[in-house]
């Protein structure tokens, strides 16, 4: 019986994948160029981040706050890193989408590039991916109520993946891969990720 | 009738294997390209031992060997090229392990639960024909979810090769555990949804195949950036600070 079960569960989990294939085929974005990045990008504030992140940000509000009102401004910080990790997300997505593009481009030095821009956005991804896990968890079991943790600085790192180093190495990675866009556009695109 | 059925899935493999070799796939997907050779020998093997009874066996059972065996490879290959370039965590190498046992254990627990009646060699190699497409779905649903949570492409030939083998291999359990309520029909109702099945996997590779695809190449050697870029690659990089 439990046999069939995980049978039944398999099989679905198999036809589930096969509409997913089948939606990501009918519905593909089209060829992703530089015009179709800038305007998609969300900005993600990386010294905010930053002060997130710091442990000694951590500390203060324990030392200054009482232990409910630590416990409502850890929650709003969390909240408030769950949204910059949707963006560095969303904004990898999208990158990886430009790359995939221009992997099929003549010119060596610009299919070098997009693979290392691939490359970094994947890892900001599985980064992220972690991390909301983990934050999805932490709000919903309220486990700051028992422990007052947790600590935001543990974040840094998720999956042997600094966050904000790769974020950063995106943004370094992205800036080569689009050397070749008018001063003013390259600019816009620094800002917007 | 039953020779169209013969002559559709042959027919697709071998308009395969010339894609394959035009694309020169055995450089990029050794296993799989062997295994779409192997389809090509054994379905035409099979399909000349047909009026012959006692060869026909022999060849049969032979040839299930063989996919089982090749099936397996080939989940392996689309392992290793897709986590290859994701990750080096150690984990990562025991993922196939994981997916082989898991598959061997579906199949027992499947065999434990409805019992076969064959026996001897042929009762194993049905029993690691099952355990392959169990292995083969739980590969196919798990790149399926990668591309999902990490936005990978999908459009390249592991993902085809998987989807391939998990379409089949899902419609595959679903025969195996849905039809056999229909007594002597399955017979017939198996051997059709199979021909089906398998026409349109071939159908999935022969579209992933029909685009080139680059070979990756980690240390490409990169033009020099000129003068006017490196100047405004060194201002992003200035704004950005």
């Amino acid at each position: 019986m439990l046999s069939l079960i995980f049978t039944w569960l398999i099989v679905a989990w198999g036809i589930l994948s096969c509409i997913y294939m089948l939606r990501c085929a009918w519905t593909r974005f089209p060829k992703r160029d530089a015009d179709d990045v800038i305007p998609f990008l969300y900005p993600v504030d990386i010294s905010l981040a930053e002060s997130l992140l710091d442990p000694a940000t951590d500390f203060e509000f324990r030392w200054n706050l009482r232990p409910r009102q630590f416990r409502d401004a850890q929650r709003k910080r969390m909240r408030l890193y769950l949204e910059l990790t949707r963006r560095m997300a969303h904004n990898a997505t999208v990158l990886v989408q430009y790359a995939d593009a221009e992997n099929n481009s003549c010119d060596p030095r610009r299919v070098g590039l997009a693979s290392t821009l691939q490359q970094k956005a994947i890892e900001v991804r599985i980064y992220s991916l972690l991390t909301r896990i983990k934050l999805h968890l932490w709000l919903l079991l309220r486990s700051e109520l028992l422990t007052s943790k947790p600590v935001l600085a543990h974040l840094r790192t998720a999956g042997d993946i600094d966050g904000l180093q790769t974020y950063n190495a995106l943004k370094i990675a992205a800036a080569a891969a689009f050397v070749e866009l008018p001063p003013d556009e390259l600019e816009s695109l620094t800002r917007s990720l | 009738m039953k020779l169209l059925a013969w002559f559709i899935p042959l027919g697709l493999l071998a308009l395969l294997f010339c894609l394959l070799l035009q694309r020169r796939a055995y450089k990029v997907c050794p296993w799989f390209f062997t295994y779409v050779a192997f389809a090509v020998a054994a379905d035409s093997g099979r399909f000349v031992a047909l009026s012959h009874p006692h060869p026909y066996r022999t060849t049969y059972w032979i040839t299930e060997a063989g996919y089982d065996l090749l099936g397996i490879l080939v989940m392996y290959e689309v392992l290793r090229a897709v986590l290859g370039g994701l990750t080096l965590a150690w984990w990562a190498r025991l993922i196939f392990p994981a997916v082989v046992v898991a598959g061997v254990g579906m199949s027992l627990a499947r065999a434990n639960a409805v019992p076969s009646r064959l026996s001897g060699i042929e009762f194993y190699i049905v029993l690691g024909e099952i355990a392959v497409r169990f292995a083969q779905v739980f590969v196919f649903a798990g790149l399926v979810a990668l591309v999902r949570l990490l936005g990978l492409r999908w459009r390249q030939y592991p993902f085809g090769v998987a989807t391939g083998f998990g379409l089949y291999a899902t419609v595959m359990l679903l025969t195996t555990i849905k039809f056999s309520d229909f007594g002597t029909r399955f017979k017939l109702l198996w051997g059709w949804t199979s021909v089906v099945a398998y026409s349109v996997a071939v159908l999935i590779w022969i579209w992933f195949f029909s685009v080139p695809q680059k070979a990756e190449n980690q240390n490409p050697e990169l033009s020099a950036l000129s003068p006017g870029d490196l100047k405004q690659y060194k201002d992003a990089l200035r704004r950005m600070r």
